[in-house]
């Protein structure tokens, strides 16, 4: 990486100086890791598949307010309430905090720590030079803590609209926790313009003994936009965590999730869902680490990639020395829909107990003409056909939502992603 | 109604069918017997619309309409339908869901309007009772975990949902035991009016015994050898197929 592109990220570092209470030498500290790392490469096996040189070559200006407001979409579901972020920065006149308040603490960034000063030290510096350009770079994001005991029923929605943002980045951090029995919904969505931009983001979350996580992540960024992302999560006794990310938009876009099963019996999931369209990249790395006996993982991947469109998954689980009786599951489903379609998926196991039970399945196919012809032998024109086909493939990855109706919606998303792309005729024997 | 003439069939290059004539009137049911490799399958995809099979000489009109000139979801608009010897399996997809976007699809190709949810629920409950599926079945994915039996009733509803005006049933029989198969000559027999007409395509005399054919033909190598009336499928029954062709 040219040394005045990480020498302007340092003047950026410069200028938030004092900005979050009690942040100034973490920053310093990850941007000198920075310099020694560097941004990823393909050359690192965690990025093999996602190739950012758009992003080493030149820096990314912080993200600046947009000229003129742009449109908020609605919500796809009730929600608990409402956080809006624009270009990176939190917008309180457009958010809706509802009687969540009443509940559970939510709160920016910066009044977290201004109030706690003590717990900056809470804050994960990250692993990798995205993460490390996150950790000196963060400006704004929301910190939510459920109390123990309390249930949130409907999802609670973090907003990030990206406008007008040629050449600039917004690296926003949310840390969620979780209090002992506690649950909730977290959806986090990105939408954006055409313009050049990149997000970004980076969330922690805790989940105690016996709490409930739900994690929605629904990644619609514009037609050029870059979208990285990292959850770093823990998970307790008897806890659960079940993630959901599904990315639909963006040029590239990345999706890291690390998660510790920490406590007998912590449960987590992650489940995804890529649709690639035509020279679209999507990346899902999952690595779950089962710490302690009897702690379970599962993970379904779907993924959809149309001409030139890559999709790609890593799925790693370990095991750690004398965790016996752990569960871990991994699925993995490619759908190519073209011939210069590409799919990667890479399972990797390392298990130090002998008394586990570990399973994974990778496949990678084309629409099946049989069912196709099937469809179409009914009366269903061929385009709803195959709309109906990817449907029905991508769904097993929406099983564990949470929310029906929020399910309900990303389901029809994914329809009228598959419109834009099914116009094709069949590509199995040309 | 339908009227084949000199029909020759391809599958990879190799010829199946040979100069296959045929005419169906409304009100008829035919029915075509054959040995396995006769070709019988080929005949009945070809005229759904399958498009591994290339016609390669010859016409199949349906009501004065070149069938070549439509495309599968299109014919089932102009009331044609294909029981399948196998009936796919499609996980993900509910079988309510995939009965309804058929009526539908149908209903749009015709500048009908939509059948609404609860019409359609009306409908297929109907139809699902006067063929005794479980309703339970209606929920689940389409075929998945069906018996072989399951799977031709599930196919008898769509029949019975669709409505057709020809209906070509490959091999609708096979694999069933006698309650099943009871079932499926009611269905049959419920889709048969003045204004329709039936194709059986099967191996076996025993559906014949509940669904009384008009007219039987004999297929052997992919022609039709010898038609006649319903005791020529008693004849087959009893003499086997090289004596009576």
């Amino acid at each position: 990486m040219p040394d005045t592109v990480i020498d302007s990220y340092k003047d950026q570092m410069e200028r938030l100086a004092g900005s979050l209470p009690g942040w100034d030498s973490a920053r310093a500290h990850a941007f000198d890791r920075l310099k020694n790392v560097g941004l990823p490469t393909t050359r690192s096996e965690d990025w093999r598949y996602s190739d950012i040189k758009s992003l080493r070559k030149v820096a990314f200006d912080p993200m600046q307010a947009p000229e003129a407001t742009p449109d908020v979409p609605a919500a796809l579901s009730d929600v608990a309430a409402r956080l809006v972020f624009i270009n990176g920065q939190y917008q309180e006149d457009l958010s809706d905090l509802g009687d969540l308040w009443q509940a559970a603490s939510v709160r920016p960034l910066a009044n977290h720590l201004m109030a706690n000063t003590d717990r900056v030290t809470e804050l994960n510096q990250g692993g990798d030079g995205v993460n490390l350009l996150n950790t000196a770079l963060m400006r704004d994001g929301f910190v939510l803590s459920i109390p123990a005991g309390v249930e949130i029923d409907d999802p609670v929605e973090i907003l990030h609209i990206s406008s007008g943002a040629n050449n600039a980045a917004a690296h926003i951090r949310h840390l969620v926790e979780m209090g002992e029995g506690a649950s909730a919904t977290v959806l986090e969505r990105f939408v954006g313009d055409d313009s050049s931009y990149w997000v970004n983001s980076f969330l922690q979350a805790r989940v105690t003994e016996g709490a409930t996580l739900n994690h929605i992540r629904l990644q619609e960024e514009g037609p050029n936009a870059t979208h990285t992302a990292t959850a770093v999560v823990s998970v307790g006794a008897g806890g659960n965590y079940h993630a959901t990310n599904i990315s639909l938009g963006g040029l590239l876009s990345r999706f890291e999730a690390r998660v510790r099963l920490l406590v007998d019996e912590a449960n987590a999931t992650v489940d995804g869902v890529a649709l690639a369209g035509t020279g679209e990249s999507h990346d899902m790395l999952v690595h779950v680490d089962h710490r302690m006996p009897n702690t379970t993982s599962d993970q379904i991947f779907r993924t959809v990639a149309d001409a030139r469109g890559k999709s790609s998954f890593q799925g790693k689980v370990t095991v750690a020395v004398g965790a016996q009786q752990v569960n871990a599951d991994q699925s993995f489903k490619a759908l190519l829909l073209d011939r210069t379609a590409e799919a990667n998926a890479k399972p990797e196991l390392e298990i130090f107990a002998d008394d586990v039970k570990c399973s994974h399945g990778a496949t990678v196919g084309e629409l099946d003409d049989k069912a196709l012809f099937y469809l179409t032998s009914r009366g269903i024109d061929p385009t709803t056909a195959r709309q109906m086909l990817v449907e029905a493939f991508t769904d097993d990855a929406f099983d564990r939502t949470g929310s029906e109706s929020l399910a309900e919606a990303i389901r029809s998303r994914v329809a009228n992603w598959m419109l834009g792309h099914t116009v094709k005729e069949k590509v199995a024997d040309d | 109604m339908l009227s084949v003439k000199d029909l020759h069939i391809s599958v990879d290059d190799k010829e199946i069918i040979k100069g296959l004539s045929l005419e169906i009137k409304a009100g008829e049911v035919h029915a075509i017997m054959g040995l396995n490799g006769a070709g019988k399958s080929t005949l009945a995809n070809t005229i759904a619309g399958r498009d591994d099979y290339e016609v390669t000489a010859g016409s199949i009109e349906f009501d004065g309409k070149d069938l070549q000139d439509l495309e599968p979801h299109e014919r089932v608009g102009e009331g044609l339908f294909l029981g399948f010897q196998y009936p796919v399996e499609i996980p993900g997809v509910s079988n309510l869901n995939f009965m309804r976007t058929a009526v539908n699809g149908v209903r749009k190709y015709r500048g009908e309007d939509e059948m609404s949810a609860a019409e359609f629920m009306k409908l297929v409950r109907a139809k699902a009772a006067e063929l005794k599926m479980d309703t339970e079945m209606l929920k689940r994915f389409v075929n998945v975990g069906f018996s072989g039996g399951e799977k031709k009733r599930n196919e008898m509803v769509q029949m019975a949902v669709l409505n057709p005006r020809l209906a070509v049933l490959d091999e609708t029989d096979s694999g069933l035991d006698i309650d099943a198969l009871k079932v499926v000559a009611d269905g049959i027999n419920a889709q048969r009016r003045e204004d329709t007409a039936v194709l059986l395509i099967t191996h076996y005399q025993r559906l014949l015994n509940y669904v009384q054919p008009d007219v039987v033909h004999v297929m052997i190598d992919g022609k039709i050898v010898k038609t006649g009336g319903p005791e020529l499928a008693a004849e087959l029954e009893e003499k086997g197929y090289a004596e009576v062709a």
